[in-house]
């Protein structure tokens, strides 16, 4: 009797969950946040600080969910012993979408860049802003070695950033990509160990998954206060003089990240034999949560729950792919990269060949993998690895990117959320009716 | 005989002390003025120096053609403080050429932005700084980005051997050959020209200080993006008043009035001054 009232009561907790996250609500609730924003009303400060607890809610069981999801992912597939299958059609899709996106990125905006220039406006305002932002002079040196200023190169990330030499401490630090790593690899390690020993914990990780989903279906509920809390300050952060400098730079990247976000949904339906409509419904809560919390990880329960409960997308492949996915292939950092190249060589009078834009979507490929374990301005500084070889300054770059920040981050981490739920879809489609359960 | 002479004379001394005390209650020149300076007092002229081009926030020309600007007003301080008024000799066509009148005597000091060199030290005295600005560059970050190659462009400027512009007869010129030896140096005619040179890919650099570097991406904010700064932190340009190389006293009366009106030139006011806005 009291384990059918509390199922009734997780099942009421669902639906409510449900109810409040229907698209039309989430779409409402966007454009509340972008209207408010856009009118940069005083009181939209104090909106900051109830976003950020709104964050730092989802976060909570970010890390335990990661670890508990992976190592049964691992499982599961190896159990199944369609381990192998899924890995490769995973990496096919993978490897297309990649050069999709790389592709798309380069073409629609190099064609804005080469029909549209600067007027002396634009260059007056984008230059007044690159004066006040870069604090009057750029760079400082000594002649004299003795009293030499610290010369600041641009942050590497690269392969380190995954390793986890000291688990404790990524998780102690909230280094997610650290524990995805690991718990990947201790995964494997408790599948052979459960073999020989017939011994593991693999229903303490299902419950502690089970719990976690629990704790982010009650936070779920305050999924459109937080998109309100969290795009409405933004949006009024970055003013209408910052975007009104910036639109050379914003118009390719909206128009080119709304291209590429049509099509998420869009694939995924042809993949599923759903309606595009309802693709794009289901896929809209996942999405707007990491344009709400610029955290593509903290979208990792909520794109698993509406991939498999939602699209009913195969567990399988949703579950070895979306935490790792999510976390590590920036699909949104390829097109930030490659139109903030584009960007700065059309200010600086920079042309581009065919060869140079194949060139940038494999320099923008390559750097948006050493963003891994970055977030924020700090995932700015493999843009160096994408300028440099071009001949442009990463210096003059980074101030007119932080300006427009604010709305990049946004689009960036929706396509992350949006084109990786796309993969599995692709790689693993329908689940069979009823659905199975997932992790076994 | 020898007590009548000894009272004659002490009688006329007196006289002429009695005489004389009037004269010396109306004018601040005390009797016994060493010779610099009683040279500007006897002729009751101070005869200053400055460049014939206009110099945007320290000294500029009306439309009237009367110059203005904080180094003027300082001038005229100066020659008010010595009881004389102030001839401006504005027909030097260079900043060298400042320190040439004043080397040569045609004129008591000069004021135009000049800095201190180990070349000007050896022919004219120079005053305690009235304003110390830090030695800058102005850079085209394209060029710079591409000789650093991924470097910081720090790298490259601390040991920059590119074409460097600087304005011929400026104090910039010495700088130039101590500081960036392996540069090749070229003069240009003025500031306008330096910058045209900038622009058109003549030179990569230019190098000036701090207060002329910020002067020409505040009036032109859209070079921000083609042209970056630098200041060298460890290079000063000490801006002084330029003084005959003999006139020791005026030096000293010079250094008071700067150290009682110090702060009157500041890197901040130069930039908001109105007289710094017009084209670089």
């Amino acid at each position: 009797m009291k384990a059918a009232t509390a199922v009734g009561r997780d099942n009421s907790l669902k639906a409510l969950s449900r109810s409040i996250n229907r698209p039309a609500i989430t779409i409402a609730a966007i454009v509340l946040a972008l209207a408010l924003g856009a009118m940069r009303l005083p009181f939209l400060e104090y909106l900051r600080p109830v976003g950020d607890f709104y964050i730092a809610l989802l976060q909570i069981c970010v890390l335990p969910f990661l670890l508990a999801t992976i190592p049964l992912a691992v499982r599961s597939a190896m159990a199944s012993g369609s381990a192998p299958g899924v890995l490769k059609s995973l990496l096919f899709w993978v490897l297309m979408t990649v050069v999709a996106v790389a592709a798309v990125s380069v073409t629609i905006p190099s064609l804005f860049f080469s029909y549209a220039l600067p007027d002396e406006q634009m260059m007056n305002n984008i230059g007044a802003l690159l004066g006040r932002s870069a604090d009057s002079v750029d760079v400082e040196f000594a002649i004299d070695a003795r009293h030499a200023v610290e010369i600041k190169g641009a942050a590497e990330g690269g392969i380190f950033a995954l390793i986890p030499t000291n688990i404790f401490a990524s998780l102690s630090s909230n280094d997610s990509v650290r524990v995805l790593v690991f718990a990947a690899i201790f995964g494997v390690g408790m599948v052979l160990t459960e073999r020989e020993s017939g011994r593991s914990i693999f229903e303490a990780l299902r419950h502690i998954q089970a719990v976690c989903v629990l704790i982010f279906d009650w936070f779920s509920l305050l999924v459109p206060i937080g998109i309100v809390a969290l795009v409405a300050p933004q949006v009024a952060r970055l003013g209408p003089d910052g975007f009104t400098a910036l639109t050379f730079f914003a118009y390719p990247l909206l128009a080119t990240g709304a291209v590429l976000l049509l099509a998420a949904p869009l694939f995924c339906a042809f993949a599923l034999g759903a309606s595009p409509g309802s693709v794009f419904g289901a896929l809209l809560k996942p999405v707007m949560l990491g344009a709400s919390t610029r955290n593509s990880l903290v979208c990792v329960p909520l794109a698993l729950e509406t991939l498999k409960n939602d699209l009913k997308v195969k567990d399988e492949p949703c579950d070895l792919y979306i935490p790792i996915g999510i976390a590590t292939i920036r699909f949104g950092t390829i097109l930030y990269f490659v139109i903030a190249t584009l960007f700065m060589g059309t200010l600086m009078g920079r042309q581009f060949n065919v060869i140079d834009l194949g060139s940038l979507a494999v320099f923008s490929v390559g750097a948006s993998f050493a963003t891994i374990g970055l977030s924020g301005i700090a995932a700015l500084a493999p843009l160096a690895i994408v300028l440099r070889p071009f001949g442009l300054s990463y210096e003059v770059a980074v101030p007119l990117m932080i300006i427009i920040d604010p709305l990049a981050d946004m689009v960036r981490t929706m396509l992350n959320v949006a084109i990786n739920c796309m993969i599995p879809s692709l790689a693993g489609g329908r689940a069979a009716m009823p659905t199975t359960q997932s992790a076994q | 005989m020898v007590l009548r002479s000894l009272f004659s004379a002490l009688a006329l001394a007196l006289c002429v002390g009695l005489w004389s005390l009037p004269a010396a209650a109306q004018s601040p020149v005390r009797p016994g003025l060493p010779r610099d300076l009683r040279s500007i007092v006897d002729v009751k002229v101070l005869r200053v120096a400055v460049t014939r081009f206009d110099l945007p926030s320290f000294h500029v020309r009306g439309p009237d053609g009367r110059l203005f600007g904080p180094e003027i007003e300082m001038a005229q301080q100066i020659g008010g403080a010595l009881g004389v008024g102030v001839e401006f000799i504005d027909s030097a066509e260079s900043f060298d050429m400042v320190v040439d009148y004043v080397a040569v005597g045609r004129a008591d000091i000069g004021v135009s932005k000049l800095s201190q060199t180990y070349n000007r030290l050896k022919r004219v005295r120079f005053s305690e700084p009235y304003v110390t600005l830090r030695h800058a560059l102005l850079f085209n970050r394209l060029a710079i980005a591409r000789v650093a190659a991924g470097r910081p462009p720090a790298v490259v400027l601390q040991k920059y051997a590119r074409r460097l512009g600087v304005i011929g007869g400026s104090a910039y010129v010495d700088f130039a050959s101590r500081n960036f030896p392996d540069a090749t140096v070229v003069e240009a005619r003025n500031w306008d020209t330096a910058i045209e040179n900038l622009l058109s890919g003549n030179v990569d650099a230019l190098y000036r200080d701090e207060f002329e570097i910020r002067r020409v991406l505040k009036n032109k904010p859209a070079l921000n993006v083609q042209l970056g700064s630098a200041v060298i932190v460890d290079q000063n340009a000490l801006l002084s008043v330029a003084i005959c190389d003999t006139c020791s006293k005026l030096q000293q009366f010079i250094n008071y009035h700067i150290g009682v009106t110090r702060g009157a030139f500041t890197l901040k006011k130069l930039l908001d001054s109105d007289l710094g806005k017009s084209a670089p």
